[in-house]
């Protein structure tokens, strides 16, 4: 019961209290207008290059926007703790660190989520790409699987930023990994060898080419596999974090790294 | 049965410096200290900066791992038993920092509720009743951002009390509290200590020490140099009365005059606004007023006086000759 709570309350008031973007003035750029540029941008450079369709780009860079609070969002969420010096208060709670930590994540998935959509929505609205109507409630699945995924990355980088203090730069980094090695402008197909097999163990990668899919007609059994994949990475991807997460907590008793880099 | 057992408990660190070619040294912080605090007692642990009076309360909290000896909480090994120490123990520290400052007050101390496990029927009126109890009622909805520094420790102090803890470790709660609160304060803790809670408290306001603490251990250079009650440390240094001879001019040149006085056991200078005082401990019975005036020749003093040992004297003593007890 009280993991329970520490799980969903705790991990909404650290939402709030540590992902510091809940302005709007922060929230529009950032989570609207952003994406819907990054969308035009290669969209129209597909175009102009005579590469892929609109539709292509739309939704991997959609998908591709939810990696910002996955991997942001979920960086401060940890790495906040460590700036705020609440990581020792946190420490010495009796909570059970698996609801304690992974609650944070909630919140996250559902943010990433909202702002594909939103992404997927509005750029669909001005490249008049035309979505299947009946496709949107599996889509909506597809990119809630994608921006889980990308969160149990953001939770190894967090746990990672825990050592090394300073978690945005290292999100940047991430998020460059995913743009090139996920397929989201360039298939994978097209890529050298090595690094679509990068990208095949990235999150992301899978839900993306599941959502061109339905975008183009596929029905379920085509995707299912893709989603599977998606879950199972993000799964992994989770429980490495939170294996770091484990091992730093030990480490930090044994050699007082909580106060230093 | 004591409730903090600690049985020649050592921690050291490891300090780096250097960005690229890490050199470290190792600190020795806490060189195996043994003391024990028995059951709805107020132990004071006393000590100058650095001494390791943190390093020894992370340890009993759990938060650091002792690298060497022992120690028990309630009789929880903090080690082993790490889990069960935390649900029955409190921590609060002093400073303004560990709070979240996006959120309100209200909302900090609901969020380390959620983490103690107290439940939800219980949440709304320990809250509000500690808010009350550190004065921070009707400000608990602010964000803590805009706390003054007194009232993000009153929130400290409000968040450790939360689940009510049987060992308070409290590492300077006063730290930044006006006057009346930290006399507000001071009750608390004392009202705590009836209500059978086992407080550990540092601090580096004597007075403080002297008013709360059942028992003291001085530490310095991570031993303990005395222990005792209150009254046993001011007794058992130096004894006997303190004069304090207040100098216009400066003092320090008849210091190594008046230590030499027979009866005199220590001698330090303070500067007290434009005066310099001559603070000379006194062995019990001897008279050296007058020789102390003498040996001044010319420069003008105020005001003479002398005093019963205070906590401070004590302390100043210890610390300064800094024999191991
Ligand atoms: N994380 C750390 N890494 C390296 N050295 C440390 C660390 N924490 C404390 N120390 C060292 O250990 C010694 C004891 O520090 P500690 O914080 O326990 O002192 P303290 O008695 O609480 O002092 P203060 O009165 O200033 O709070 C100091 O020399 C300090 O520099
Ligand atoms: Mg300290």
């Amino acid at each position: 019961m009280t993991s329970v709570r520490v799980f969903f309350i705790g991990g909404w008031t650290s939402y709030r209290a540590l992902f510091g973007w809940l302005s709007p003035w922060i929230l529009i750029p950032t989570f609207i207008i952003e994406p819907v540029f990054q969308i035009l941008f290669f969209a129209y450079v597909g175009r102009d290059a005579g590469v892929g369709d609109d539709s292509f780009f739309l939704v991997g860079n959609a998908i591709q926007f939810a990696s910002i609070p996955c991997l942001f969002a979920m960086g401060n969420t940890i790495g906040g703790e460590r700036y705020a010096q609440t990581l020792g208060l946190l420490l010495v709670s009796p909570a059970r660190r698996v609801p304690l930590f992974l609650g944070r994540a909630l919140p996250v998935i559902v943010n990433g989520l909202l702002c594909s959509l939103i992404a997927l929505g509005l750029g669909a609205a001005i490249l008049r790409v035309s979505i299947p109507l009946d496709s949107l409630p599996l889509l909506a699945l597809v990119v809630a699987v994608s921006s889980f995924a990308c969160t149990g990355l953001g939770l190894v980088a967090a746990a990672l930023a825990l050592r090394v203090r300073e978690t945005a730069v290292l999100s940047n980094l991430v998020m460059g990994v995913l743009l090139i090695f996920c397929g989201v402008n360039v298939a994978l197909s097209a890529l050298p060898g090595w690094m679509a097999a990068v990208g095949r163990v990235l999150p992301l990668t899978h839900g993306i080419e599941a959502a061109r899919a339905l975008v183009s007609g596929a029905a379920w059994s085509n995707v299912r596999g893709l989603v599977v994949d998606e879950a199972v990475i993000g799964l992994g991807y989770l429980v490495i974090g939170l294996a770091m997460l484990k091992w730093f907590e030990v480490e930090s008793r044994r050699s007082a790294s909580l106060d230093r880099a | 049965m004591a409730v903090i057992e600690v049985d020649d408990l050592t921690r050291s660190y490891r300090a780096a410096s250097g960005i690229w070619r890490r050199s470290s040294k190792v600190i020795e912080a806490v060189k195996g200290i043994s003391f024990e605090v028995e059951r709805g007692e107020l132990f004071g642990l006393l000590g100058p900066n650095g001494a390791g009076k943190t390093t020894t309360i992370k340890m009993l909290i759990t938060l650091l791992l002792p690298t060497g000896g022992h120690a028990r909480v309630l009789g929880q090994d903090v080690v082993k038993d790490a889990r069960e120490v935390r649900r029955r123990v409190g921590y609060v520290f002093g400073g303004d920092r560990g709070l979240y400052e996006r959120l309100s007050g209200l909302d900090n101390l609901k969020y380390f509720a959620e983490l103690y496990g107290v439940p939800r029927r219980d949440q709304g009126p320990r809250i509000g009743e500690l808010l009350e109890l550190v004065k921070l009622d009707g400000r608990e909805r602010e964000r803590v951002e805009g706390y003054s520094r007194g009232m993000r420790q009153r929130l400290h102090i409000a968040r450790g009390l939360l689940h009510k803890p049987e060992v308070l470790f409290l590492d300077e709660p006063s730290i930044g509290i006006d006057p009346v609160g930290a006399r507000e304060l001071r009750q608390t803790v004392a009202s705590l200590v009836e209500g059978g809670t086992t407080v550990l408290l540092t601090t580096h306001y004597m007075f403080e020490a002297d008013e709360l603490c059942d028992r003291i251990a001085v530490i310095a250079g991570g031993e303990i140099v005395a222990r005792g009650t209150p009254a046993e440390l001011k007794r058992g240094v130096s004894g006997g009365s303190v004069l304090e001879v207040e100098v216009f001019g400066s003092a320090e040149d008849s210091m190594a005059t008046v230590r030499s006085l027979p009866g005199v056991t220590s001698v330090v200078v303070e500067d007290r606004g434009q005066a310099q005082v001559l603070v000379v401990r006194v062995d019990t019975g001897a008279e050296v007023t007058q020789a102390v005036l003498a040996t001044l020749g010319g420069v003008p003093v105020g005001r003479v006086a002398t005093r019963e040992p205070t906590l401070e004297d004590a302390y100043v003593e210890l610390v300064e000759t800094g024999v191991p007890a």
